[in-house]
């Protein structure tokens, strides 16, 4: 039997390391590759919140999850389309 | 510390942990934003905050999280959709060039736009309404974005929905008004639950129709 707390510490190290990644990490001055890194700390937040049995809360930080990166996506593109210094 | 007892031992075990984490990773996105030059890199990095937030929240364990979840996730949307807006319009006002408003290939003269838009939106709204609360203003307001959308593709002019605010903020006030029924006068709790319910359906459906209303305008402008 696997124990639920596994779950939870794997999320709490995906969200911490996650997010040292997206300040620090290798690359990060693109800011696709930015934007990508936040995937992370999101995952990590997802098997958080099940761990609680957050299930609506979890239902819906999926569907604000995928929006939210579609937004940060569009801003990049958009901004470099325009010929801003990133 | 001071917790009830319906809490059960294995929630209140998680709660240091989860604190501390939230705290750790709130700590590292702030440091990360105040050393940050460049703004779309800060905006990011406001999402690793968002992310420290939630998890705070989270760790309450209760439904009261999950109750305060809901709000505090449309809030970090709303914040990161408006942020991008302010940047890419100042961006554009500085340069004076313009750049797509979908920056890929988006053709919408799919089939189902012309042969069954009306359809589809008018069970999307009538089910949205079966559901009522949340869910249910989500699934009309995409009812109602679906009709604008393939109205537009088609050409054909839309009506000017400039009540839509003023719903919005009606509705918001009868959910305010149905949560003060439960703590004023705790005998009408069904009135009281369905006002809040329907407020906030209407409220979430036209927050979702003016979202493709203010596509719309943009369509319109360029």
């Amino acid at each position: 039997m696997i124990e639920t707390q596994i779950w939870f510490y794997t999320g709490i190290v995906l969200l911490v390391g996650g997010s040292i990644a997206t300040a620090i990490g290798p690359g990060v001055k693109d800011p696709i590759i930015r934007t990508l890194n936040t995937e992370i700390p999101a995952i990590g937040l997802s098997l958080i919140f099940l761990t609680y049995n957050h299930t609506i809360a979890l239902l819906t930080y999926i569907a604000a999850s995928v929006i939210i990166t579609m937004i940060l996506l569009r801003v990049v593109v958009r901004m470099e389309e325009m010929g801003a210094e990133l | 510390m001071l917790v009830p007892e319906l809490v059960p031992a294995y929630t209140v075990s998680l709660f240091l942990p989860a604190l501390y984490a939230g705290l750790i990773t709130g700590f590292i996105g702030l440091l990360a934003i105040s050393f940050q030059k460049n703004d779309l890199s800060a905006l990011i990095l406001t999402d690793i905050v968002g992310l420290a937030m939630l998890v705070i929240v989270a760790s309450v364990g209760t439904d009261l999280a999950e109750a305060l979840i809901l709000p505090g996730l449309v809030v970090e949307l709303a914040e990161i959709m408006a942020i991008s807006e302010i940047l890419m319009s100042r961006e554009m006002r500085k340069t004076g060039k313009t750049a797509p408003l979908l920056p890929f290939p988006f053709t919408a003269d799919m089939e189902i736009m012309t042969t069954a838009a009306n359809f589809i939106a008018v069970i999307l709204v009538v089910y949205g309404v079966f559901l009522s609360g949340f869910t249910g203003g989500a699934i009309a307001g995409g009812g109602i974005i679906f009709y604008v959308i393939s109205r537009k593709s088609r050409g054909l002019p839309i009506k000017i929905w400039e009540g839509i605010a003023g719903i919005s903020g009606i509705a918001w006030a009868i959910w305010l008004a149905g949560f003060l029924i439960f703590f004023v006068a705790p005998d009408y709790w069904l009135l009281g639950l369905f006002m809040s319910a329907f407020g906030i359906l209407l409220k979430v459906a036209s927050k979702m129709g003016l979202i493709g209303v203010m596509a719309r305008e943009e369509f319109k402008r360029e």
